[in-house]
């Protein structure tokens, strides 16, 4: 990678491009910050790890409340059992999620990045950890400079401990989600994980501390597809982290207590704290750039130092591209959420909303197949009937046990033969044979149309009806 | 490492698509595997099938760099 041509050009300026990319990566030493944005990331912190960490420990109906059973191929959701024919709830909230995704990005830029996005969360958690460990900015660069010695060891050592207790948790936590965890928790205890748990603790854990301890922005500008069709989103109304340019240009140093115009300066004192405090590395004063995931650190940062300079704050501050342009206040970028394009996501998001709630509350706990038995067609038995055999999947998707009435209609003096009050398990499926009996004159030869009916017996508001043929006799 | 990141992370995210695609409408049970019903527990079938459509993905990931190789890096002579 010897090329020292000035400007490659065709062919090459792709080669050379990739080249950069696979520049070996300054390691950033992030300096902590402190202020309101900062504080709004660590209450996202806190709630959505209270959520993740704490919501396989919850109880519902005698058992884990949210636990995604893949062996037993059920979903249990608190009061809810989602079964694979659901899928389409699934579907649909995954179509949710990108909408929501759409409606925030367009009125508020990478908000998700910024606050909530797994990776800024344990990003935030393992940095915290190096601090508490390793010292400051300052403190890290220097350590690692340093050659190695006990208090290296002993600190990289703490450090990689923490990380790694950590990052265990949370891949046990996220098994917990699919595997039982009183289950789990008893092979803790002996240690005795099954082959498979114990692969996913460690490969979840693992990429955890992979890529909160060691990656960090590199997952955010070479790994997230987000980061790369953000910008579609994105329109001069939209809010994102914005340097004032007008105001703070010409930045230089200057003393404490003059006015900067007085010395033909802007407000930006250019100390570079806002460059400092950036995860990603970046100086916002060069403009918006897609490596910014909008966590607002250099707001933060940067109001202190107006605080300290006795100018007012915002010099960094969330702004749209218009209201920088047009000189707008607070009220006028406030009247420009409502746009054509905010209220196509949210139009969209409320009905897509609308219709999963809907669909939740209207969703019958009861699902049946019937499949003619095909050994059997049609047998004449006594008292001049034509017999057909049906076997019935019946799926109680319920969590109490549920008896259900079977009948049968379509034809004169059709009746099911036998039995036909029959019990159905919790979120069970049981397959069912009926009998059905037909005075031999009611039909014509060949296939007729009939129809099964189930219905609860606690319930007769609950019931279904399923068409089929019955066969006569040619 | 941007190398390992191209290969592995797309076919990632893309095997993470088709394993929940693929079993969401067949049932592990119902596999057979050279003639023989599978009879690895649920937990170890999902585990294999997502292991392997990441390798399958990684394979394509891993031509699609190969052949992007520009002609320079092609004709450099070591």
């Amino acid at each position: 990678m010897s090329n020292t041509s000035p400007k490659p050009q065709g062919a090459d300026a792709d080669a050379s491009a990739q080249d950069t990319l696979y520049a070996s990566r300054r390691k950033l030493y992030v300096r902590a910050v402190s202020g309101i944005f900062d504080n709004w990331r660590w209450a996202l912190v806190w709630i959505t790890q209270l959520i993740f960490y704490g919501l396989p420990w919850l109880q519902w109906n005698d058992r884990q409340a949210v636990l995604l059973h893949l062996v037993e191929r059920k979903f249990y959701i608190f009061g809810w059992v989602f079964w694979p024919q659901d899928v389409i709830f699934l579907a649909l909230l995954l179509i949710i999620s990108a909408y929501a995704l759409f409606f925030f990005t367009a009125i508020a830029g990478r908000l998700w990045c910024g606050y909530a996005c797994p990776q800024t969360v344990y990003t935030e958690i393992f940095m915290w950890i190096e601090r508490k460990i390793e010292g400051d900015h300052v403190r890290r660069q220097k350590l690692d400079q340093a050659p190695m010695s006990g208090e290296k060891a002993a600190r990289r050592g703490l450090k990689f401990l923490a990380w790694g207790l950590v990052a265990l948790w949370t891949g046990f936590t996220f098994v917990a989600y699919f595997s039982p965890l009183e289950e789990l928790l008893q092979a803790a205890r002996t240690l005795s994980f099954g082959p498979w748990e114990l692969f996913w603790i460690l490969f979840y854990g693992g990429f955890t501390y992979l890529f909160a301890g060691v990656m960090r922005e590199q997952v955010c500008k070479y790994m997230c597809p987000y980061a790369r069709f953000q910008g579609v989103m994105f329109d001069p109304d939209t809010l994102v982290i914005t340097y004032d340019e007008g105001r703070g240009e010409p930045r230089g140093a200057r003393k404490k207590g003059i006015d900067p115009r007085s010395v033909n300066k802007g407000d930006c004192i250019d100390c570079g704290i806002c460059v400092q405090v950036c995860p990603t590395g970046i100086d916002i004063r060069d403009g918006l750039q897609y490596e910014c995931i909008g966590c607002a650190a250099c707001i933060d940062a940067c109001d202190q130092v107006m605080d300290r300079m006795n100018y007012p704050r915002g010099l960094i501050r969330y702004s749209t591209e218009n209201a920088i342009k047009k000189h707008w206040g607070a009220k006028d970028i406030l009247v420009h959420v409502l746009r054509p394009r905010t209220l196509i996501y949210g139009t969209i998001l409320a009905l897509l909303c609308a219709g999963f709630v809907w669909g939740l509350a209207t969703r019958e706990p009861l699902r049946v197949d019937v499949i003619r038995d095909r050994a059997a067609l049609a047998r004449e038995v006594e008292g001049g009937m034509i017999e057909n055999v049906y076997s019935l999947q019946v799926m109680n998707m319920s969590e109490q046990a549920r008896s259900f009435h079977f009948s049968v209609s379509g034809l004169p003096g059709v009746t099911v033969d036998g039995e036909n009050l029959i019990e159905i398990g919790p979120a069970a499926t049981q397959s069912v044979t009926l009998r059905v009996l037909v005075p031999y004159d009611s039909g014509k030869p060949g296939a007729n149309p009939i129809e099964f009916e189930v219905r609860a017996d606690d319930d007769p508001s609950l019931s279904l009806r399923e068409e089929t043929t019955f066969l006569f006799p040619r | 490492m941007l190398k390992w990141i191209q290969v592995l992370w797309p076919s990632f995210l893309i095997a993470a698509v088709a394993e929940a695609v693929f079993f969401t409408v067949i049932d592990p049970q119902e596999l057979y595997l050279f003639g023989e019903p599978v009879d690895y527990s649920r937990i170890a079938t999902y585990s294999i099938g997502f292991l392997g459509f990441w390798l399958v993905c990684a394979a394509s990931s891993l031509s699609t760099i190969f052949l992007q190789r520009p002609a320079k890096e092609i004709n450099r002579r070591t």
